[in-house]
């Protein structure tokens, strides 16, 4: 019983981690048809800014975190993406492939193939206990910021008129730009916003590990990836709950797999893909296989 | 500026697809509180003119709109030079509500001042718009998702209206409510361009009716013409 309720506070907080991972990802796919994988990337920059600064205190190091993301976030859409507007989603993948694999050589030169540590918010890194049940600080943080986050996200989405923008831009993007939205704000938008998604994944993650290095963000975007893809990544919402899926089962079985097993985890969560693929290719969220035209 | 330049003029318009023409050529003249049709079959080309128009699709020709050239410019950018589209099919957000729908249609507006104003217009010509403001603009029924697809591009205070097949799929109350509205629309000074497959109706609604066939403008119709429309067409085409 205590080590259910444990690993399913545990469960929950990796779900939200990798939750606001995929709904970074699709933000922006839902918009302009990119499945970023280089949002790992950005992951990284932001789990490299929160090491460097921590000393300095969390109200300094997380603004810059933030900062960071969403900088990165937009230099990628300026530099790259911004380029390729008529390019095939597949091209742009293959893109973003390139562009993931070039700043993990960049992030080596500079902070070379080491990790960098730093006991990051240490008080998070504790167990406390809850009526007998010892549970996880870090894991009751994540869930609280996610869940914060998420909220604020959804208000500015469904309250603002910029997330409405952002939203009719990600339903039918010619539409949009018909009645007036213009394209590059909302891109724009949506390369903001998953920034900011971003360094609130490094954050979480780097309590966690307290180091990071060149390839930090790697395992997270292809998990966040994954579940975007079974949640039905051109759907906001879908991806944000594919990603808390795989989250959540990976770390269950994490915990429940025989020792001896348990490193095969990831094969089982990519079983499971698979077969929610060959069941519903669109999506396990997304009703029927719609084309977008 | 000159009250004659009011209104939309298109010459010499041309849309290719890969290399294949749609539109040939196209001139029109859509004067100021007049409403002119554009009917033709399908596959005639009168999607890819006014998408041509908005700047939503490559093309060549020019553009005018209140005397203004908007060649060149993006659609969000068109729109704020005063003309809207209503697109084929609707294409209203779905999932979300009838009043975010509306206030999205605002955000093309030339200025933010008197968008409450327009509102009101919007909400008296299609009073059901008010009763489901809250209902997602995905469960309206196909007549109730024109009204809104319409309402939503007024919200931009366009001086020219375009719209694509307003018709297509309403029952004939439904229709009856749009054409309504349009006569409405025309006769407060506004630009209306409808591109319509039943072609009596068109013909006797509008102060003129373009005939497009295979991307050229074959024939141009008056009122008087609505009875024979059979006819004429016939004739011209075989
Ligand atoms: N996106 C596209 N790619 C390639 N060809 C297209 C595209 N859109 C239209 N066409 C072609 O261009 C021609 C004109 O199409 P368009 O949609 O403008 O006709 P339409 O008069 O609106 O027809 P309908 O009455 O069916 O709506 C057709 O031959 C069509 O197949
Ligand atoms: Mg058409």
């Amino acid at each position: 019983m205590n080590q259910l309720i444990q690993s399913l506070v545990d469960a929950l907080s990796a779900g939200a981690t990798l939750g606001l991972a995929a709904l970074a990802i699709g933000l922006v796919f839902g918009v302009i048809r990119l499945a970023n994988f280089a949002q790992g990337e950005i992951i990284t920059a932001s789990g490299y800014s929160i090491i460097f600064t921590w000393q300095l205190g969390w109200y300094v190091a997380i603004p810059i975190a933030i900062l960071i993301g969403v900088i990165l976030s937009l230099l990628m859409e300026l530099g790259v993406f911004s380029r390729m507007r008529t390019a095939t989603p597949a091209t742009l993948l293959v893109a973003s492939f390139g562009l993931s694999f070039l700043l993990q050589r960049v992030y080596e030169l500079l902070f070379s193939n080491n990790v960098q540590t730093a006991p990051v918010a240490p008080e998070l890194a504790q167990s406390v206990d809850v009526g007998g049940i010892r549970i996880q600080l870090l894991s009751v943080a994540t869930i609280v910021i996610a869940g914060v986050l998420l909220f604020a996200l959804i208000q500015f989405l469904n309250k603002s008129i910029w997330g409405l923008q952002l939203q009719a831009a990600a339903a039918d993007f010619r539409t949009a730009r018909l009645v007036g939205i213009p394209a590059s704000r909302v891109i724009g938008l949506s390369f903001a916003l998953s920034g900011i998604l971003a360094a609130a994944v490094a954050f979480v993650s780097t309590v966690q590990t307290g180091a990071v290095g060149p390839t930090f963000g790697v395992p997270i975007v292809i998990l966040a990836l994954i579940g975007a893809v079974i949640g039905g990544i051109d759907k906001i919402y879908g991806a944000l709950a594919g990603g808390f899926l795989v989250g959540f089962a990976t770390s269950m079985l994490a915990s429940w797999l025989p020792s001896d097993m348990s490193n095969f985890r990831d094969a089982y969560v990519f079983l499971l893909v698979i077969i929610v693929l060959i069941i519903r290719p669109s999506g396990l969220l997304v009703s029927g296989g719609t084309v977008r035209t | 500026m000159p009250s004659g330049d009011l209104g939309l003029v298109v010459r010499g318009l041309s849309v290719a697809y890969a290399g294949v023409p749609a539109v040939r050529g196209v001139d029109l003249d859509v004067p100021a509180g007049h409403a002119i049709g554009l009917i033709g079959p399908n596959g005639a080309g009168k999607s890819s003119t006014l998408l041509a128009i908005m700047g939503a699709i490559p093309h060549q020709g020019t553009v005018k709109v209140n005397g203004e050239d908007v060649d060149g410019l993006a659609p969000e950018k068109v729109v704020r030079r005063g003309i809207s589209l209503v697109p084929e099919g609707r294409h209203v957000f779905a999932g979300l509500s009838v009043k975010d729908n509306l206030r999205l249609g605002g955000v093309g507006r030339r200025s933010q001042d008197g968008s409450a104003d327009t509102l009101d217009y919007v909400l008296g010509l299609f009073p059901i718009l008010a009763e489901f403001r809250d209902r997602q603009a995905g469960l309206l029924s196909g007549g109730q998702q024109q009204q809104l697809a319409i309402g939503r591009a007024l919200m931009a205070d366009p001086d020219i209206l375009m719209l694509d097949e307003p018709s297509l799929g309403l029952s004939p109350t439904a229709v009856d409510t749009v054409f309504d509205a349009l006569a409405t629309i025309r006769s407060a000074g506004k630009a209306v361009l409808v591109v319509e497959q039943r072609a009596e109706f068109t013909v006797a609604f509008c102060e003129r009716t373009y005939v497009l066939h295979d991307g050229t403008i074959t024939l141009t119709l008056k009122p008087e013409d609505a009875t024979n429309v059979d006819v004429l067409t016939k004739a011209y085409f075989g």
